[in-house]
This record gives structure tokens, C-alpha cells and sequence, in this order.
């Protein structure tokens, strides 16, 4: 992974996986793919990454506290839809 | 992470008791899940949180839609996040270069390069290895990890990060290849060193 090609093609690989890469860059990544295990091996490798960001759990959350809920609940009854 | 937002703010606007009390306890999850990815202590989490919500308690009016209160909250929520520093982990800030965080040559002294592969079971299940990730995106410089933290843990689209962070589409984008590649770099080791231990 250290040809000037596959240098260009690292850049593009977020893009590429989100689906933000223009067309063309699109096709030129995936003909590069096609001679490139390297470059393939490290794509899903950042594939997985991504999706374990994806899947992560979030964290519990402790319950609002009184004050917070006083504030919002008085917030709410003042909101415009409900005068 | 929109349609949650959503949700919670026609709960809110609907002025009813209940209805405000379980919009309170979605954005809590998510402010105060957010917090704890980018402070990584307690105590700041539950400040941002607090802080966040009785924020919008007094601004709660002014939000047209969903995508207005989310950028709204994550931004309140981060400079709250960012202000409580004195406790939580943050590495220095510095640049993440590409060029270094680029897989160097297939030759004998290094490894070529290896497919490996982590399933969501694992995530939720394997506390060892989402420790590793935990550590692995505390380790990130912070605008590196803030971006990661909205666009691949939040889902927020790379517009509302770059609204949430102030800075261009463009900047986003590529603070966010920087930083998965960093994590996919922190994280390769580990899953290769487990998988090989189940191997054997």
C-alpha cells in the first residue's frame, strides 16, 4: 500500500463509504479495488471500525434531576401552543 | 438520532406533564450519552447534561424543527463538555497527518495488511474490546474525536457536524477520515491478537 495510487485511494475511503464520493472518483475507486487487495483488506477493516462506532451502545444515563424537570415541565407550559 | 430528537420535541411543545417527562429522559440519554464519549468521566456528563437541559428550558420556544434543536444541543452540550476539562480526558490537540496514519510498505518487517472483522454482538457484548474502542476514541485529539463522535456514534449527517463544530463540510469530512483511520489503526492490533488467540 505505498503506490501513489493507492495513496490517492486511502483519502477517498470515508467518502466512499458514506457515499459522499462523486461518481467518478466512485468508479475510479472501485476499478482500483478490483487489482488491490491491500486496499481492500483496509476498506473493510475501516468499514468494521465505523460500523462499531455505529453499534456502540450509549452509555446509561442517570434519571434528570428535580431541578431540570421543574425547569423544562414550567418551560413547556409557557410554549406558544399552549396559551 | 433526528427521529429521536423529533419525537421529543413535539413531546415538549405538547405542554402535558408525561409527555414532557419522557422528553426529559430521551434528551438526557442523549446528552448525557454524548457527554460521556467525549469527556470519558462521570461527573462531566451529568454537568453537560444538566446544564444543557436547563439551557433549553429557557430557549425551548425558539426551535423551528428537529435538525434546529439537535445542532442546538450538541453544541451547547459540547462547549459545556469542553468546560468541564479540569476532570475529564483529553489528549493534547494536534494534527493527525495522513500520510502517517497510512499503512506503510508490505515488506518483510511488516505485516501485509489483514482483513479482520468485529460483529455488533461483539460491541455490546465484549466489554474488553469496547473498552479498547472507549480508549481508542478518548485517545483521538478532540476535534478529531468530537467529528467521529457526532457523524459515527450521534449519526448526525456531515451537514449538522459541521454546523454543531463551526467549521466547513469540507473540514468535516476530513477531520472524520483522520480520526476512523486513527481508530481502525488503535483498534487493528487488538482484534487481530484476540482473533489469533481463538485460533489457537
Amino acid at each position: 500500500m505505498t503506490e501513489r495510487r493507492c495513496k490517492q485511494i486511502f483519502a477517498m475511503l470515508s467518502d466512499f463509504l458514506d457515499g459522499e464520493l462523486p461518481a467518478k472518483n466512485c468508479r475510479e475507486l472501485e476499478r482500483h479495488l478490483e487489482g488491490c487487495p491491500p486496499c481492500i483488506a483496509y476498506l473493510e477493516s475501516l468499514r468494521t471500525t465505523v460500523e462499531a462506532c455505529r453499534k456502540y451502545p450509549a452509555p446509561r444515563a442517570p434519571a434528570p434531576s428535580k431541578q431540570v424537570k421543574a425547569a423544562l415541565l414550567a418551560a413547556a407550559k409557557r410554549s406558544p401552543r399552549n396559551k | 438520532m433526528n427521529a429521536r430528537v423529533e419525537q421529543a420535541l413535539t413531546r415538549l411543545k405538547s405542554g402535558k406533564p408525561e409527555d414532557v417527562e419522557r422528553a426529559l429522559e430521551t434528551l438526557q440519554e442523549i446528552v448525557y450519552g454524548f457527554g460521556m464519549k467525549l469527556c470519558g468521566v462521570r461527573e462531566d456528563a451529568e454537568d453537560t447534561a444538566q446544564e444543557t437541559l436547563l439551557r433549553l428550558a429557557r430557549q425551548l420556544k425558539d426551535f423551528p424543527n428537529a435538525r434546529a434543536l439537535a445542532v442546538w444541543l450538541y453544541k451547547v452540550a459540547r462547549s459545556q463538555c469542553l468546560m468541564s476539562r479540569r476532570k475529564s480526558k483529553f489528549a493534547p490537540a494536534q494534527m493527525l497527518s495522513l500520510d502517517e496514519l497510512m499503512p506503510k510498505e508490505s515488506g518483510a518487517a511488516v505485516p501485509a495488511i489483514q482483513a479482520w472483522k468485529i460483529t455488533p454482538e461483539e460491541i455490546v457484548l465484549n466489554k474488553e474490546l469496547r473498552g479498547k474502542l472507549e480508549d481508542a476514541v478518548l485517545s483521538l485529539p478532540p476535534h478529531y474525536r468530537l467529528v467521529l463522535i457526532l457523524r459515527d456514534m450521534e449519526q448526525l449527517d456531515t451537514r449538522e457536524v459541521a454546523q454543531v463544530m463551526g467549521i466547513s463540510e469540507e473540514t468535516a469530512k476530513m477531520r472524520l477520515h483522520r480520526a476512523r483511520v486513527s481508530l481502525r489503526n488503535a483498534l487493528a492490533g487488538y482484534v487481530r491478537r484476540s482473533q489469533r488467540e481463538d485460533h489457537d
